[in-house]
Parts: structure tokens; sequence; C-alpha cells
């Protein structure tokens, strides 16, 4: 794909705890920053996505509350029930078709409604699994991180010091619910344990947040300063979190694969400027360098050792803080869009990477990253 | 105009019953998947990605497909999940459309079900609106008042159909006429769930009168069910099959949903037969698929109407009649499956309904026909291009799509 | 496809108490009720970007605002749709099939908003009842502050 279709505009709302508003008003607000930010008129909109899940919101066909506040009055809407990099693919077929100019897409949720653990619970088989009540998000995930630290020969310390690195990338990122400057991988161990490797520092936090991209085809993308134009995408679905082997993120090696072909890159590591990655739990940033490409199988750990991911690396990983920084589910990984966008453009002030000109936002929904999404984004 | 061309090769539909004890929902999904490999001639190989959708709520079931696809071929394919209440089926088929249309994937399996006996239907109806009962409780409103103003056990279709009547001459004669017609239909394709063959309009009227104007012979079943279909490039499809069905647009739009659901309070959206949005849409994708007369060009209609007065107030809002005129074409024989522009001759959502994938049998029915895949019931006409319709929402989301025996120009 | 034989049915429930939604809609509309209870004002708020006056009161407007300037509307309302709850109005319906006592619903705007409110008509034969015609707020004795109040209109006469 070669500047066919461009985010033109988007928006965040600070992440937060309890946010103290309705879905609706802060859909509404993400919604208007957006449109705003992209010069336009709700009226510019050809079609709308909005990404979220009923059972975060409470509320079965949870977009239809959202016509109005999403803009999508009258206008071609529908729903993504996955994250927003999803609801950005499916933009982004909606105006590859040629049907549609110009998108909006909007991620949220608000976990001070939900609470946290059952929406994951109830993605669970429900015929074995759900009833065992051995497994959920947390305790997957730290399945998933014994496997891939025997597999890897990856430490807890080394874990740690991913949540520390991203912790402290995200002081300096004002959007973000959760940051710790200058923090080690002592403190994180020494925060609450969860489920073990797991500590509570390790685990992105649930939060109440919305954000939203304006995308736009190559003739409405014309006349906008700095587009950030999509080279590439590949998304995957792996197995069920107890058919498959934990130890390398299989599906996201599948997405990272189709998505470098269509942007043809060849050799990531060096190709790549800088990474956002959707890591719910530390030790997913580190499968996820093996997984693009950054490194080879199994050498995670060994290339987050080289300082190679810190701000001051060849290839910068997480920048804003990533999802250790805010999760506000179904809008985290739009966010990571973002801010590969915002740092392409030069936008991403306190955190920015100097000469960023070709990034890779990651996505994903599911337990144990069962769902991915890969994008390859780049400026003029 | 889509990069591709997008055809209908395949597709598949599941037993449809009101309580599959013998399946669970990935069981229940393979037999329409299944069917639609083999009626496509395909295999899990040739399908270049997914998309989904079902209401999750029915089954208790949070992504149902993230156990459930590796049942379907799903697992290290892409997957797309697109949910939007009773227009979900529709939806996914839309999806469907784009990710080839958009010439990223070739061949694409849309799967659209719902296995309503999983769960408690009232309990998933209730979440749609739970959320606002709270806010209700919250400002000291009896419930019962709210109750006494919402239509008893059949919500908002009775303003509809009433507001519906009062607007176009539509009597409950024709109410129940529709149902006989539907019903008939039904008993004549092997995947409807209500099969009433010989049923007369007299009987439907001495079914039990719900609230006016709406008897329990003029509501939809609940069924467990599924559809699934196989979107590919017009060029891929010439070579699968003589006879492919062209998908020629998709649109959708949406209305103002009512304010915090206090008795349809506090939207703009004033009158519940209007559905502003359902004209917007049919606009839109006869706009896209270049038909300028739909009322001539169209020779098949599958709107979605799980209530009677539904089929006759969707006709006219998908621009195939002036306002005020389908009782009266209803009443020509227009609509039989031996007429000049049948409607729903699958039976429609008031013979089947499993939600999720209702509104995927209409585009999926319209395929059939054009594809003249429906035995029985297929129609007299020759089928040329097609409409097919999806409603759900709070009474305020619209999906519309155009199929055709020729691709687009 | 043959029907398996084995069938199991494993119980199951999903909390549904877990949720803790958040409205703006909540406050607004005690205003609307203190006003009506305190003042006998009906009141509404207006959108400031297109001018959209909702009543009951919205805190988001379709075309992206925030309506924030309250307004008081009249008591007096067009009526844009209806139905009826006893059917003994209409051909072919026994009367035995009607429970209750007869009312009728109606979708009213009321003057100086664009938005519909749902109530009941009273003081009128149903068949007489149009599109277009007049109503009135019929205000209770004692306002007691709450959605009741706006449970009846009657006819205008004009």
């Amino acid at each position: 794909m070669d500047k066919e279709v461009a985010i033109i505009a988007y928006a965040q709302l600070p992440y937060e705890a309890d946010n103290n508003m309705s879905r609706e008003v802060m859909v509404l607000k993400a919604t208007r920053a957006a449109i705003e930010a992209a010069g336009l008129k709700r009226e510019d909109l050809d079609t709308v996505i909005t990404a979220n899940n009923d059972y975060n919101d409470g509320r079965t066909i949870s977009n239809m509350r959202l016509v109005e506040p999403a803009g999508s009055w009258h206008k071609n809407e529908s729903k993504v029930e996955m994250d927003g990099t999803f609801g950005v693919l499916y933009a982004l077929t909606r105006i590859l078709s040629g049907d549609h100019d110009i998108a909006l897409v909007v991620g949220e949720s608000q976990a001070s409604v939900y609470g946290g653990i059952l929406p994951g619970i109830m993605m669970l088989d429900p015929t074995f699994d759900r009833q065992r009540w051995l497994l959920n998000e947390v305790s997957a995930a730290a399945l998933q991180a014994s496997a891939y630290m025997a597999a890897a020969g990856v430490s807890a310390e080394q874990i740690a010091a991913v949540a520390a690195k991203n912790l402290d990338n995200a002081a300096l990122n004002p959007f973000a619910l959760r940051s710790l400057k200058g923090a080690d991988a002592k403190k994180v161990l020494a925060s609450r344990p969860l489920y073990s490797p797991i500590t509570e520092l390790m685990t992105a936090p649930r939060c109440d947040g919305a954000c939203a991209v304006v995308m736009a085809s190559a003739k409405a993308a014309a006349k906008v300063e700095k587009p950030v134009w999509i080279k590439g995408v590949g998304f995957s679905h792996d197995s069920y979190v107890t058919e498959r082997s934990l130890d390398s993120m299989g599906s996201l090696k599948l997405a990272a694969d189709a998505c470098y072909r269509q942007a043809g890159i060849e050799d990531p590591a060096s190709q790549i400027d800088l990474a956002e990655v959707h890591e719910c739990f530390a030790h997913e940033e580190l499968m996820a360098y093996e997984a693009l490409g950054f490194c080879e199988p199994l050498q995670g750990g060994v290339f987050f050792d080289s300082g190679a991911t810190r701000l001051d690396g060849k290839l910068p990983v997480n920048a804003s803080g990533g999802a250790l920084g805010a999760n506000a589910e179904y809008a985290t990984g739009l966010a990571r869009i973002i801010e590969a966008a915002m740092q392409i453009r030069g936008d991403a002030g306190r955190h920015q990477v100097k000469g960023v000109k070709t990034a890779v936002a990651h996505g994903q929904t599911g337990i144990c990253a069962q769902e991915n999404i890969v994008y390859v984004l780049g400026g003029e | 105009m889509a990069k591709n061309e997008v055809a209908v090769v395949g597709v598949g539909l599941s037993k449809h019953v009101s309580k599959r004890r013998d399946v669970n929902i990935a069981e229940l999904v393979w037999e329409a998947v299944s069917a639609c490999y083999e009626d496509a001639g395909l295999k899990p190989k040739d399908v270049d990605a997914f998309a989904t959708g079902n209401m999750p709520a029915f089954e208790g079931v949070n992504l149902p497909e993230e156990w459930g696809a590796g049942h379907w071929g799903a697992y290290n394919k892409p997957l797309l999940r697109i949910t939007t209440g009773g227009t979900t089926g529709g939806s996914v088929a839309h999806g469907g459309y784009y990710l080839v249309g958009s010439g990223l994937f070739d061949t694409v399996m849309c799967i659209a079900f719902e296995k309503q006996s999983d769960g408690n239907s009232t309990m998933g109806l209730n979440t749609v609106a739970l959320a606002d009962a709270a806010a209700q409780l919250q400002l000291g409103v009896d419930p019962g008042f709210i109750a006494s103003f919402g239509g008893g056990a059949v919500g908002v279709a009775v303003y509809q159909a009433s507001s519906y009547m009062k607007s176009s001459g539509c009597t409950t004669h024709h109410l129940d006429k529709v149902s006989a017609l539907c019903r008939n239909n039904a008993a004549l394709n092997p995947y409807s769930h209500l099969k009433q063959p010989g049923l007369t309009p007299e009987e439907v009227a001495k079914t039990t009168l719900l609230q006016y104007p709406i008897r329990f012979g003029h509501v939809c079943p609940a069924t467990d069910g599924a559809c699934a279909m196989l979107f590919t490039t017009g060029e891929k499809a010439r070579k699968l099959t003589d006879k492919p069905a062209y998908v020629l647009s998709c649109a959708s739009a949406s209305d103002e949903a009512a304010l915090v659901g206090i008795s349809g309070s506090g939207t703009t959206n004033v009158d519940p037969c209007e559905q502003e949005s359902c004209k917007i849409a049919a606009a839109r994708a006869y706009e896209i698929a270049g038909i300028k007369d739909p009322r001539n060009e169209i020779d098949l209609a599958e709107p979605y109407s799980p209530f009677a007065h539904q089929l006759l107030m969707f006709y006219e809002r998908l621009l195939l009649c002036d306002e005020g005129e389908a009782p009266s074409i209803l009443d020509s024989g227009s609509m039989n499956l031996d007429g000049e522009l049948p409607v729903c001759p699958s039976g429609g959502v008031i013979s089947t309904n499993a939600i999720g994938a209702s509104a995927m049998e209409r585009v999926a029915e319209c395929a059939l026909q054009i594809m003249g895949k429906c035995g029985e019931r297929q129609v007299k006409k020759d089928v040329h291009k097609a409409v097919a319709h999806g409603w759900g929402g709070a009474v305020n989301l619209n999906v519309v799509a155009v199929l055709s025996d020729t691709p687009r120009r | 496809m043959e029907y398996k034989n084995e069938t199991i049915a494993i119980e199951g429930s999903w909390n549904l108490a877990s949720w803790e939604w958040k409205f703006e809609s909540i406050a607004l509309i005690r205003k609307t009720f203190e006003a009506m209870k305190n003042e006998r004002k009906l009141m509404a708020n207006k959108c400031p970007g297109c001018g959209r006056v909702y009543f009951l009161p919205k805190p988001y407007c379709l075309c992206l605002s925030i309506p924030d300037e309250w307004v008081e509307i009249k008591d007096t309302a067009t009526v844009t749709t209806y139905t009826f709850t006893g059917a003994w109005a209409y051909e072919g319906i026994a009367d035995d099939e009607v429970s209750g006592t007869p009312q009728i619903f109606a979708g009213v705007v009321f003057d100086g908003s664009d938005t519909k409110t749902v109530t009941m008509l009273e003081g009128i034969e149903p068949e007489k009842v149009h599109v277009g015609m007049r109503v009135k707020l019929k205000w209770p004795e004692e306002v007691a502050g709450g959605l009741t109040d706006l449970a009846h209109c009657v006819p205008l006469e004009e």
C-alpha cells in the first residue's frame, strides 16, 4: 500500500481511573477533538466505526447509543467488537473499497463501570474453563510468562525492567494514568504480586478512556499537512488459549509478516524507527520483539538488555509508556497507532524520538494476545 | 467504486429450531460453515479472512470466536468481529463486502449466528435497556409506570405499528396477510423455523392479542441458528460457478437513539415508523449500485421484519413504492412467490429469528434466489437485482445491501 | 446433517449486578423535575451548536455539542405519533380481548423543544386523535417533581 489511506488527525482523552463522565459524553469529547484536529466538520465524515465491547460497556448493542456522540447520526456506521486497531482495519477497507473517503474510528471503555475481571472470564470456553474458575486474563498471562521465560531463558528481573522502562517513559506522556519516573526492576518486583511471576506494575492498568482517529483516502488527504500513511497491515487470529503453545506469539508473527510484505519491509530491525506495542503485561513486549522480527526468536531478553528499545535506543519501543501507562480496553491499541503517528509527525512532545520516519503499531484482543494486528506507518 | 468486484459463491445455513440442545455454539456454527464450504466447493485453506458476529448477551459468552473459531477453520487467519445488535448479520456481510472490495483479501468467510437457547432471551433483551432502567430507578421512577408506556410484551413495535397503520392505511387484516404470506413461504424453506403451510389470514386473526395491533401470529419466534456466506472477487467467482451473486453495494445509516430510554423520550426522532435512516441507507446503496429506478430495477426484496407491519413499512422505506402504497401492493399479490416483486420468499424474520444471523440470512436469501438455488421457494420470475435489509438497535440502525446477477458496471 | 443424540446442559450465570454505569442525564433531569415542582416551569436544555432544544434535557447533541443553556419551554405541545392500549376503537377486535382501561399514548413535542416526550392523552375520543393535533400538559394539582407530572396531556382549545 503506498499512499492510499492516511491518518490525518487523532485525539486522546487523558486516561483516568474514574473519569466522572458518561460513556457517551466521553466518546463525544474524543470524537469532537479528533474532527476539530482534522479541520473538519461532522458533516464531512462518510463512515464511523466504534470499537467497544458489550460486556465492558454493560450494554447489549453498546454502539446504538453512540450514534450521536460518535458523530454517526444518519451516517454509515458500524461496530467492531475488538480493539480499536481492528476498527482502523475496517475503516481502511471501507476507504480502499472506494465507497468512502473520510472515516472516524473511536475506541472506548470505562473500567470504573465494568469493574475488571468479568469480561475476560466471559471469554473462556463456557463448557469447561469457565466452570473451573482457574483461568482469567491475569492467570493465563502468568502461564504465558512462565512458558516464555522457560523457553527463552528470560528472568523475572528482565520482565520487571521492561515494565520499569515503560513506566519511566510514561512519566513523559501527559495522557498516561500510571507512571514511575526513574523506576527500576526492583521496584516493579516489589509491587503487589498477582499470579507469579506477574506483579501489579507488570500489568496494564485498566482504566477509563477513549481515543479517536480520522482517516482519509489519498484524494481527501491531498490538502492535509503531515498525513501519516498506512503502508501495511496484517492481522491474525490465534488458537484458543489452552490449545496453543504460549511461549511465542504465533499469530503476531503471521500478522507482522503479512504487514511487512505489504509495506515492503525486509529487515524490520533496521527499517523500523520506532514501535508502539500493545503489551497487556510486560513480558508480552519481549515476546513481541521476536514476533515483530526486531530480533531472532527467543532473543527478546537479550535484545532488551542491549538497550535498543529504550527511549534513546536505536529502536525505541513504547516511548509513550505503552499499555502499561494506561489501558482503556478497546482504546489501548488504537492509542498505539496515535502515538506512532504522533512520533512520525514530530508531535509527541516530551517523549518525542528524533527522526522517526517509519513506525510500527500493534494492537491485540483476547486472552494472551489471541488476536493481533500490526501496522507500518510512514510520513511523506 | 470497489477495487474488486465482490461476489457470493456459497451460502450455508444450519438447521433452525427453537432449541438446539444437541450442539454447542461452535458446533452449531460449523453446520452452516461446512455447508457453505460445500456449496462453494472450497476448503478452509482457500479462505483468506473471516468476518463474524452475534449478539453476545444472548449466549452469555464474550467474543465466542475466541474458543469457537478453531471449529470453523479460522485459526491463524485474519478475523474481524463485527457486532451491531439486530443488524449484526447484515453488518458482517457488509464486512465481507468491504474486506473483498478493498483488494486486501480475495476470499472471505462471513459467519453470523445466535444460539438463544444457551441463554435467557428475556435477559438478553433486558441487557439492552438495563443501564437505562437503572437510571430511571435513580430518578425515582416507578418501574411499573415506565412499563405502562413501553408497549408491554412487544415493546416499541406497537407504537411503530399503529403509527405506520395510521399513516399508510394499513389495517389489521394486512398484518394477518403478511404473516400468512411469510409462514407459507417458510413452509417451503428447509432452513426456516416456523413452518405453517396453508396458514390463512383468518387463522392469524384468531391468535392471542398481545397489545393492539399486534397479535401472537404477527411476531417472530426465538430461534437457534447460524448462517455462513463465502464472498470472493468477481474473477474468482466466475471460475468457481456459472452463476455467482454479485454484491453491488452496501450502505447503512443510523437514527438518533432515545434519551436513557425513558419511554422513548428525548429524541428528535419523533415518529417510530419514519425510519429516515433506512431511506438514507437505501438511497445510498442504490446510488453506489447504479440503480436509478429501484421500483422497476429491483426484482426481489428481503426486508427485516420480525413484526408483520415491518414488512410493509420497510418495503416503503426501501424506496420500492410511495409511502402508504405497500398495503395495496400486498393486496395485489405482487409480493407473492409468483408476483412482480416477491418479498421475503425465505419466510422472513417473522418465521425464523436467530437474532445475530437474521440480517445475514436476508442477504443469503437474495444471493440464493439470484443463483437459482432456492428449490421449492424459488420465485417465478428471473431475479436480476435484489435488496436485503437489516434493522436493529434502539429502533435506530438500518443496513441495506444490493445484489445482482451481473457485476457492477 | 443428522442430529446428535447426547446433550449435556451446563448451568452457569453471569452477574449483571457488577456494572456501575455513569450518567449525566440523571442530574439534568432532576434539575428539570425541581423546576417543575418549585416554579411550575418546564426547563429544557439548548444546544449551542445547532440550536436544538432537548426535553427532557440531554447531555449531548447529535451535532457533537454539549447542550448547556437552560431555556423555559411551553406546556403546550403537538402530537407526532400515538397508539391506543385499548383496541375497542378498531374494527374486528372483540371487546373481551381488551384488558384494563383503554389509554391513549402519544408522542408529543412541547412548544419550544425539538424532541419527543411520551404522555397519555385525556379528554378525547381515540378516533379523534390525529397527528398534528394540539395538546396541553395537564399539571397535577400537587406537582411531585417527577416523570408522573408529565403523564397526562389534554386537548388544547384554540
